[in-house]
């Protein structure tokens, strides 16, 4: 129930996001084309609203297994094969979390002790740029959800099957629809 | 043992002022420490831009960048007055403040993020273009104009009742043929190489702002450095600085001159009448800002225009 | 050595099935951190740099929204149906409305991923509905799909002027012809296999069903018009006029057709309703929607479907970007171009080297990185031979077509699986025999300048310059 009511927010976040960068750019060129004006934060905003919602989403990406990788030798293995070989993967992708995690760790101690703003936006810039480590350490939990996952069996690649079910399926809304010659 | 190594991290082409004033310098300093330190440049943004280049010279992984003084902002204050509209008269006057203790002193007013300030390098004097002729301040009233980051350039456009749009400087070309901007400002080498001049019918010469770049390095680097290795290093760049800073000067007559010449834009010159209005309308800007950059500080650079 | 880690790293990670995403960032910083004096916080800085230091990669998420809510909103059947209508009866005439429409919306985006997203998400549907195989569909517009950057505008021409600082304006004119010709070669060579395969082809429907199926259409043809004149007629630069397509695409879906969200199945006129009731019942209504909309499971999948393929899309550029900028602290181009200049070739001979060379890139690096890196060292040996800079750049843009188009890095393909659910074997199969027309078309813009030069000096000599 907690677990339900988790995916629900994460998925809120991440569509506010998007939601959020689309809407401030639109307003930016209503004000620009409408009343000859600007925003002064605008610009600098939406990058940064484009940088969290990116590596807030990336865990959320892995989960949905949206990220996509080649599985044209992967697929030539015995199931065992593809979860040993998985199971590797997902060990160096710990390691690529872990090795960011590390420098972004060293990055915003670094801003935090000299203490600079963003520059239009009145916010310290370690705190802006923070959602790298957070982003960086959801991911790390997913992939080691991911790897009891290939563990246990019940999982044999990045994109699993009963997840990649539910992606951009164009050949479902054939099916559904019949409107059109 | 292993030579030291200068990451020399900028964001312009290698033909520009800037550019050639970096590889002259990788050539001195190879030449003046014999070899004890080696300057690697990189141009056009290749390592980090011009916002990320400082937080990574702090990280100790890039040792001398030189961005536009405008791009200090979050850093200190005072080089704001650099930004200030109709405080210099030309480059002479620049140079005057720039190399007096005061202009020098500057220089130094970054050491508190732990940066250090070691020359600066002209682009030169800014112009403004636009999509109409702009004669008199009026005449800007209302319209968009694009500019960088900088509080000092966006009070400039709000005296004019004009509107100022910031966006990064690679989507102006864009910005600016498709009107979605007004207008912008810069030097006359900015308008010829980024080919505004294609895309504005009309450029003012204004000469109304400072467009100049800070040669800087951290402060942890440059302290670290062996006292004699240190001052070869720094006359290898003041030399370099001097042959940029001529580069600079011939090139805004020379690309002043290809752009006339193009015949794709009027470039409007203004009376002493005129221009005297520009002074007026912009010229409040510095009160504005007189308490965060200190009034002796403008008067000072003021007064570098009578030598 | 450092090179051979990074690529054998690369390729190792990839071979497991790693994400492409992790397989570029892993390569780049275990290189870094083997070989070179860069601290991890620099590259963890780079990293952070590449996803929020370029607005001009903003349009991607924004038209991927954009035909998300067109292609579920109903947009897609009723442009479906006005293209049948028109080319449908010429054999193979769906498969090259889908080239002219991946044209036109090469005329808004100046992106080639966000370019096969627009039209691929609707057309390569459209046609396998109406009988395609779905790798012909995929193939087809997915190589059409390129001309996002053959055609103005153009990011990756932006990039090259300023990396070389040719005109843009004129990189922008020396791109219109060579991409209406491949367009043309495109749709040439759809209708010579449709002919040898028998692909369907619809009865002509007649004009009354052309202009019926124009009007039902015209809220997404208006899309168009809207983004190009947004961009032309000097409201918007490309990601904003994505931005705006965006929220006119909502509207669309969601107010308009009502295909999708709140107001679904509520029609704009009930029958025997008199029009003052019906004005004040729709305006009640419609202002209700919007809040409403926030709750809407439709619209909030359509969202976050659109998160889903562009957050993917846009963390393995930044990982590209990561492991451009690893090759370009350890100079690895610049040893390329002294060994080129080494060798003394003649212009064309040069030119094979340069096409050679930017393929191979394009195999690895997103296009404005390998243009960022190896327009500056290309463009001055290429002046020395007398080669026009503006030709050179149309090269350069082709080539980065085509690499759009090569695995492992090749964003179109990764635009592909997303929008067709298929792996990327299957996207590089259906790709592959459209791709070796692409080859083709490069071998004539190479050595026949004069395709991109004629506009640009045709325009120059009628104004009086030069
Ligand atoms: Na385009
Ligand atoms: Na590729």
């Amino acid at each position: 129930m907690l677990l339900r009511l988790l995916d629900r927010v994460e998925e809120a976040i991440i569509s506010l996001l998007l939601v959020a960068m689309t809407l401030l750019v639109v307003w930016e060129v209503i004000l620009r084309f409408g009343f000859g004006s600007g925003l002064d934060w605008g610009h600098e905003a939406t990058l940064y609203l484009s940088a969290w919602f990116v590596l807030f989403g990336v865990s959320y990406g892995l989960k949905v297994g949206a990220h996509i990788g080649v599985d044209a030798f992967l697929r030539l293995l015995p199931p065992l094969g593809q979860r040993l070989l998985t199971g590797l993967a997902v060990l160096l992708s710990l390691g690529y979390c872990g090795l960011f995690i590390y420098g972004s760790w060293v990055y915003l101690a670094k801003m935090e002790m000299i203490g600079i703003e963003l520059q239009d936006i009145p916010v310290q810039r370690w705190l802006a740029d923070s959602i790298l480590l957070v982003g960086l350490v959801f991911l790390s939990i997913r992939l080691l959800s991911l790897l009891w996952q290939v563990a246990t069996g019940r999982a044999r690649g990045f994109r699993r099957s009963d997840e990649a079910q539910e992606g951009l399926h164009l050949a479902e809304g054939l099916k559904r629809d019949d409107s059109v010659p | 043992d292993d030579p030291i190594l200068i990451k020399f991290a900028h964001v312009v082409a290698e033909n520009t002022p800037k550019g050639l004033m970096a590889e002259r310098f990788k050539e001195l300093v190879a030449e003046k420490t014999g070899g004890d330190v080696v300057v690697q440049v990189f141009p056009n943004s290749q390592l980090f831009g011009d916002d990320k280049v400082l937080e990574a010279m702090l990280l100790g992984d890039v040792q001398l960048a030189a961005p536009t003084l405008s791009k200090f902002g979050r850093y200190t204050e005072v080089l704001e007055l650099y930004d200030l509209p109709f405080l210099f008269e030309d480059l002479d006057a620049v140079e005057r403040f720039q190399q007096s203790p005061l202009g020098q002193e500057m220089l130094h007013s970054v050491e508190g993020k732990g940066l250090i300030g070691l020359g600066y390098l002209h682009n030169g004097m800014k112009q403004l273009s636009a999509s109409k002729p702009l004669r008199t301040p009026e005449d800007a009233a209302g319209l968009t104009f694009r500019i960088m980051s900088s509080e000092v350039l966006e009070a400039q456009f709000e005296a004019l009742d004009a509107a100022p749009i910031k966006k990064s400087f690679s989507e102006v070309f864009m910005l600016l043929q498709t009107n979605a901007v007004d207008g912008q400002e810069n030097t006359w080498s900015n308008i010829y190489s980024k080919k505004f001049y294609e895309v504005q019918p009309y450029i003012t010469e204004s000469n109304h702002g400072l467009l100049d770049y800070m040669v800087v390095t951290s402060a942890e680097f440059w302290n670290g450095l062996p006292d004699e290795t240190r001052e070869q290093v720094a006359e290898a760049l003041d030399e370099a600085l001097a042959y940029g800073n001529q580069i600079a000067r011939d090139k805004a007559i020379e690309d002043k001159r290809k752009i006339a010449e193009s015949g794709r834009t009027e470039i409007i010159e203004l009376s002493d009448a005129e221009r005297a209005q520009w002074v007026e309308a912009m010229k409040p800007v510095w009160q504005q800002f007189e308490g965060q950059i200190g009034r002796e500080r403008i008067e000072a650079a003021y007064s570098a225009n009578r030598p | 050595m450092t090179t051979a880690t990074l690529f054998a790293l690369l390729f190792g990670c990839l071979l497991i099935g790693m994400p492409i995403a992790l397989a570029l960032g892993f390569s780049s910083i275990v290189t870094v951190l083997l070989f070179s004096n860069d601290s991890l916080a620099s590259i963890a800085l780079k990293l952070f740099e590449s996803l929020s230091a370029h607005y001009t990669l903003l349009a991607i998420p924004f038209f991927i929204l954009s035909s998300q809510f067109l292609s579920t909103g109903g947009v897609a059947k009723r442009l479906i149906r006005f293209a049948v209508a028109v080319v449908g009866h010429i054999k193979g005439g769906l498969a090259m409305a889908s080239v002219l429409a991946c044209m036109l919306f090469a005329a808004v985006s100046g992106s080639s991923p966000a370019t096969v997203a627009a039209v691929g998400t609707i057309v390569i549907t459209g046609m396998v509905r109406s009988g395609y195989p779905k790798s012909f569909a995929a193939g087809v517009t997915t190589n059409a799909g390129t001309l996002g950057i053959l055609i103005p505008p153009s990011i990756v021409m932006l990039v090259y002027a300023a990396a070389t600082e040719v005109s843009a304006a004129r990189m922008f004119m020396a791109g219109f012809i060579p991409g209406l010709m491949m367009g043309g070669l495109l749709m040439l060579a759809i209708y010579i296999v449709a002919r040898i395969k028998g692909l369907p082809s619809q009865p002509w429907s007649g004009l009354r069903e052309v202009a019926s199926a124009a009007l039902s259409a015209s809220g997404g043809i208006l899309l168009v018009v809207i983004v190009l004149g947004s961009i032309y007629g000097g409201v918007a630069s490309p990601t904003e006029a994505a931005a705006v397509s965006a929220v006119y695409a909502f509207l669309v879906a969601v107010i308009g057709y009502r295909d999708i969200g709140p107001l679904k199945g509520v029609p704009w006129r009930r029958a025997g309703e008199d029009a003052l009731a019906t004005l004040v019942r729709d305006a009640w209504q419609v202002t209700l929607a919007l809040p409403k909309c926030i709750a809407d499971p439709e619209v909030r999948k359509v969202v976050l479907d659109a998160s889903r393929v562009s957050i993917m899309l846009l963390f393995i550029i930044a990982n590209a970007m990561l492991f451009a900028h690893v090759l370009t602290t350890e100079r690895i181009p610049h040893q390329i171009a002294e060994t080129i200049v080494g060798w003394g070739l003649p212009p064309w001979m040069f030119l094979v080297v340069v096409n050679v060379l930017l393929l191979a890139a394009g195999n690895f690096m997103e296009p404005s990185a390998i243009l960022l890196i190896m327009a500056p060292i290309l463009f001055p040996i290429a002046t020395q031979l007398g080669i026009d800079p503006i030709h050179l750049g149309i090269i350069m843009v082709v080539n980065m077509e085509i690499g759009m188009l090569t695995p492992p890095v090749g964003l179109n393909l990764f635009v592909t699986a997303g929008i067709t659910g298929e792996g990327m074997g299957w996207v590089i199969r259906a790709v592959l025999p459209w791709m070796l027309l692409l080859l083709l078309f490069l071998i004539l813009i190479t050595y026949i300048p004069q395709i991109s030069l004629f506009l640009p000096e045709y325009l120059d000599s009628l104004r009086g310059y030069r």
